[in-house]
């Protein structure tokens, strides 16, 4: 049946980036439907039970800062909290908790159901419905077509999913549920570039059947941090620790003994599986001086007794896989709750993409997530909301949005996606960012706020709380630039206790609080320094500004220097063939590729500085020739 | 949309004659609000499309050359931006100095057929000479990648990357334990990582040592001489160079303004600077001298003290020394040993060289030529001596910089991290690019990470 009611934007698929891009649709004011297989499993953590860490934190702040939930579900689901990095500088310090499943799962469906704008309906999509090169909507498992001006696809592993434990193999989503086989299909019909990537998790065990007294306890940090900038302390449940375990050498004779019948060394997986999270078959082979792995032994909620061993992610045969378990200090007597497993299933080579995440080839067709070669919530649920902002704008019939690589970690991510591609799952670390010391966690809102709320995709309570924080940051800068303390002012001993030296001269505060060493607060008990602000957030802003300004300064410099091409738009029908000098292999890049700029163009693999130079020549003179047609 | 980005563009500055001894030289500068520059560089404004003859000034406002200058100020030029063409005698030794001198104030070097193609690109060019533009951008780049594979070939490469190798394995300590401080290794600690950075400084250290040396046969060395007044440097001078170049008097204070000469030792030239006598005055002319003999020093890589033997060592002489910049290497030459009953040689005293000459016999001359050439680090084996260009030495230099604010930073892990990274930039303009996935390449094949 055609469904009654045209849909602005339908997303497809409930998982991290499924819920922010419906969300944020909705937000917006679009007529939003949310297609998921499964309501039950809207929200599901499907791999390890955390959220956040070394720039996956960086990326929760930034979707908390565009109104995104992921930080929220984490404040209410979150039972250890961790600042990794604390102490390091603020730049690289990142977030991290543990989250138990099913309130972590409540938490989002809560906020789904509560959306105003938002429909969900439970049924598997099979095939998308076309108008020329303009998706129109899609079609259901029963065969219900919804209509639509955008969509939104997060299909995450479905897509032809395979999974693989031992040398048996079966077609799924993911352990327990259904792979979508004709969507597949129907996409790799589509001339869409396509590859095949791999994942892979251990083992669950019953918690009860552990002897933790042989483990190293890690505790979570007290006072444990908040997620959202909303977010209260109140909001976390009731805290627990996680335990450290190590694998040893009896453990890695059993995986060796293992391995001629691992679907990983036999050949029979052929997607690419990522470096930094290399199952424990592969650690072994590929650091065989290592006489031990470190293990974390995750609590997978509250209220159940599962435990997630992380860094055993394995698919061996399950005998095998018993054993190793069990050769592990405070193991010997684990019960094994589900196998752990490989799955292989398809992505689509994101250099397909435009930076709205709207594929290049059907108009109106957005991918976030997983099928785009990312791993992680963090990356999905970021990819998500980029694309729900993208949809609604599209089906509103403006222009789309994107952010810089000097904007955002997310910006980061989507520009090395679609010049880049990828080779293996797409990972966040803040090395990834040339702006690593302007995009921080303490910023994220400072950043992306006033975007979002001109998005309308930022909501009236946090706009509120932002604005203030935000006047009062400059209000304090402010006070600390145009207050001066000199040496009659501040006696020797105050001078020392604070600066670590007597003051020679007059000084601004505000050069005073640039010192290394001197921190805002001692600051504040200098003769003269007046009285500061008392919102914590309020004065780490100041203080980390203070510090970081002339870093800051110089990279701001570089962006700009960077600013004048970057954004030079080019036409999506240039063709390339055309332009005098290239190569033939730039040529054929190019033309693969159409990038929307001449800085993604600049960042494509072997397209040179020359040939961007060519490239200028050739728009120049084309502009030149249209204005003659014109004139 | 076009011209508001190019609007704004960086200065830049190119030899625009062919390389080698011609008879013109030509450095070709264009840019945006160059009226500074031309200030600094000839010392008043210029007249629009006039030809003049002007002095090009050096930092410390010695003449590097007199030449035409030529001002065309935006848009009616050839790039369509401010132009700035100073025709200079040709050979290399000179347009190198000019090059050098306006990329200290700020200006860079062009890339290759990058005046014809903001000539183009500001609508100087008609459509049917663009495509001779992107034939010439692609010629131009090509040659210049010839030329950087061969200056980069041999030695000099290797060392290149060596210093290279070692500062991506450092970088990969550091962003290892920023971006995985879960991992069961302390990867920064227990790699001494301030140790490893003074390793690859001191290696940078070495490579920029031995590629100015190759520089040294291109540019020279600049060498200041000092000493009281009528003390003989005039007279040293004249026998170093072969040539009456300073005036010689008897009268103390003759030589009142700075006087250059160029010589060459074993195919090194030196550029020696006569300074005028360094005593308290209150002849006006005589000042003038004095300050500029100061600010010849502050750019020299040696100073020659020259004293009289007969009185060796005065309280002048040591409030002459004190003033020299502290790093400036220094050599005491000990003149008129002929007045005494004392024969040429040399002496070591506390890590100081001390040469005993006669400027009026000639004696000790040699043992000064080969100290000189000492001195400057050339050294005899000629192994380390490369060609490196321009470019090249500009990226070490700048890579060295990064080091030593790394260095200076490296307690507060994300600036040293910043700095590493861009030391590495600059070392990539050689060496070619390395991104964040090479990084993290190298971690990954380096530690075994992930949970």
């Amino acid at each position: 049946m055609f469904f009654p009611s045209l849909f602005d934007v339908i997303v497809v698929g409930g998982g991290h980036a499924g819920t922010e891009a419906a969300l944020a649709a909705a937000r917006m004011g679009n007529k939003t439907l949310l297609l998921t297989h499964n309501i039950e499993t809207l929200g599901q953590m499907s791999c390890n039970p955390a959220i956040g860490g070394i720039g996956k934190g960086h990326l929760v702040k930034e979707i908390d800062a565009l109104g995104g939930v992921m930080a929220a579900a984490t404040d209410e689901g979150g039972i250890q909290f961790r600042i990794l990095n604390s102490s390091k500088g603020p730049a690289v310090r990142a977030t991290r908790a543990q989250a138990d499943r099913s309130l972590y799962k409540q938490a989002i469906r809560r906020r789904l159901e509560n959306q105003p704008n938002l429909w969900l309906f439970q049924q598997a999509v099979d095939d998308f419905t076309l108008s020329g090169d303009q998706i129109t909507g899609v079609v259901t498992q029963l065969g219900v077509r919804f209509e639509a001006h955008a969509v939104v696809l997060t299909a995450g592993t479905f897509l032809a999913g395979l999974v693989h434990v031992g040398q048996s193999s079966y077609q799924a989503g993911r352990a327990g549920d259904p792979p979508a086989i004709s969507l597949a299909h129907r996409l790799r019909e589509l001339n869409l570039p396509v590859g095949r990537l791999k994942t892979g998790t251990p083992p669950r065990i019953d918690g009860r059947s552990l002897d933790y007294s042989v483990m190293t306890e890690q505790p979570g940090d007290d006072p444990a941090p908040m997620f959202s900038y909303l977010g209260s302390s109140n909001q976390h449940p009731q805290q627990v620790s996680c335990w450290i375990t190590y694998t040893n050498e009896r453990t890695h004779d059993i995986i060796r003994n293992g391995l001629d019948r691992s679907p990983l060394y036999t050949g029979v997986i052929e997607g690419v599986g990522p470096r930094y999270c290399p199952s424990i078959e592969d650690k072994i082979m590929r650091f065989a001086d290592k006489d031990n792995h470190q293990i974390f032994v995750e609590p997978e909620g509250l209220s159940t007794h599962e435990i997630y061993p992380n860094g055993i992610s394995t698919s061996l045969p399950f005998d095998v896989q018993y054993a190793l378990v069990r050769s592990m200090r405070g193991f010997e007597n684990a019960h094994i709750t589900r196998p752990g497993y490989a799955i292989e299933y398809d992505y689509f080579d994101p250099r397909g993409l435009k930076s709205t995440l709207e594929t290049k080839a059907i108009k109106g067709l957005f991918f976030a997530g997983q099928i785009n070669g990312t791993t992680g919530y963090e990356e999905a649920g970021a990819q998500g909301l980029l694309a729900g902002i993208n949809a609604g704008l599209f089906a509103a019939g403006k222009e789309g949005w994107s952010l810089g690589r000097d904007q955002a970690y997310l910006g980061v991510m989507v520009d090395d996606l679609i010049t880049r591609g990828v080779s293996e799952p797409y990972r966040m670390f803040t090395s990834r960012a040339e702006y690593r010391l302007l995009l921080r966690e303490d910023n994220a809102d400072l950043r992306l706020t006033e975007i979002g709320r001109e998005l309308g995709v930022v909501d009236d309570e946090r706009w509120a709380l932002f604005s203030t924080k935000r006047d009062a940051v400059a209000l304090e800068k402010e006070r600390l630039k145009s207050t001066w303390v000199n040496p009659r002012m501040v006696d020797v001993a105050s001078a020392e206790r604070v600066l670590g030296q007597a003051m020679e001269r007059e000084y601004t505060l505000l050069d005073l609080l640039r010192r290394p060493q001197v921190s805002y607060q001692a600051l504040l008990t200098l003769p003269g320094a007046g009285n500061g602000v008392f919102d914590p957030r309020v004065a780490e802003q100041v203080e980390i500004q203070a510090k970081y300004q002339g870093y800051i300064e110089r990279q701001q410099e570089e962006i700009e220097r960077h600013h004048h091409y970057e954004a030079l738009h080019l036409p999506p029908d240039t063709d390339y063939s055309k332009v005098h000098g290239l190569s033939i292999e730039v040529k054929q890049k190019l033309a693969q590729y159409r990038p929307e700029t001449l800085g993604q163009a600049a960042r494509l693999s072997g397209v040179t500085p020359a040939a961007i130079s060519l490239l200028l020549v050739y728009l120049k003179r084309n502009q030149g020739r249209t204005e003659k047609k014109s004139a | 949309m076009l011209q508001k980005g190019m609007a704004k563009t960086d200065t830049i500055a190119a030899v625009a004659t062919a390389p080698g001894r011609g008879g013109i030289g030509v450095v070709r500068i264009s840019g945006y609000q160059l009226s500074e520059l031309v200030l600094h560089l000839l010392g008043k404004p210029l007249r629009p499309r006039f030809a003049s003859l002007k002095k090009f000034l050096d930092i410390d406002g010695s003449v590097i050359d007199e030449g035409i200058a030529l001002y065309f100020p935006a848009p009616n030029s050839f790039t369509g931006e401010d132009v700035l063409e100073l025709q200079g005698h040709g050979g290399n030794a000179v347009m190198q100095r000019l090059l050098k001198r306006c990329l200290n104030l700020g200006v860079r070097l062009a890339e290759p057929g990058e005046f014809t193609k903001r000539a183009f690109l500001n609508d100087k060019l008609d459509l049917a000479q663009a495509e001779s533009v992107a034939d010439l951008i692609d010629a131009a780049s090509e040659e210049a990648a010839k030329s950087a594979v061969r200056s980069l070939q041999g030695e000099f490469s290797n060392a290149v990357h060596e210093v290279v190798e070692r500062l991506i394995h450092l970088r990969m300590l550091v962003e290892a334990s920023i971006d995985f401080p879960d991992e069961d290794i302390d990867f920064l600690e227990a790699a001494d990582a301030l140790g490893k950075l003074s390793g690859v400084r001191e290696q940078l250290q070495q490579l920029q040592n031995r590629a100015k040396q190759g520089c040294l046969l291109r540019e020279g060395v600049h060498v200041v001489l000092v000493g009281q007044p009528n003390v003989g440097k005039s007279s040293l001078l004249n026998l170093l160079a072969g040539d009456e170049v300073a005036i010689v008097t008897a009268i103390a204070g003759t030589t009142r303004d700075t006087v250059r000469e160029e010589i060459e030792i074993k195919g090194v030239p030196f550029h020696i600077i006569d300074t005028a006598g360094l005593r308290d005055t209150s002849c006006e002319v005589e000042q003038i001298g004095i300050a500029r003999t100061w600010a010849a020093v502050d750019k020299a890589s040696l100073a020659l003290l020259l004293l009289d033997s007969r009185e060796g060592m005065t309280s002048s002489d040591e409030a002459i020394l004190a003033r020299l910049p502290e790093n400036l290497p220094v050599m005491q030459i000990f003149n008129k040993i002929d007045l005494l009953p004392r024969e040429a040689g040399i002496e070591f005293d506390a890590g100081v060289k001390r040469i005993f000459v006669s400027a009026k016999s000639g004696a000790g001359m040699d043992l000064l030529r080969e100290n000189l050439l000492e001195v400057a680090g050339w050294e005899q084996t000629g192994e380390g001596a490369f060609m490196a260009r321009e470019r090249h030495l500009r990226a070490l230099d700048g890579a060295g910089a990064c080091l030593r604010n790394a260095e200076n930073n490296w307690r507060q892990l994300e600036f040293f991290a910043e700095e590493l990274k861009l030391a590495q930039n600059e070392l990539n303009s050689i060496t070619g690019a390395f991104g964040a996935d090479d990084l993290l390449g190298e971690i990954f094949s380096r530690f075994c990470i992930g949970k």
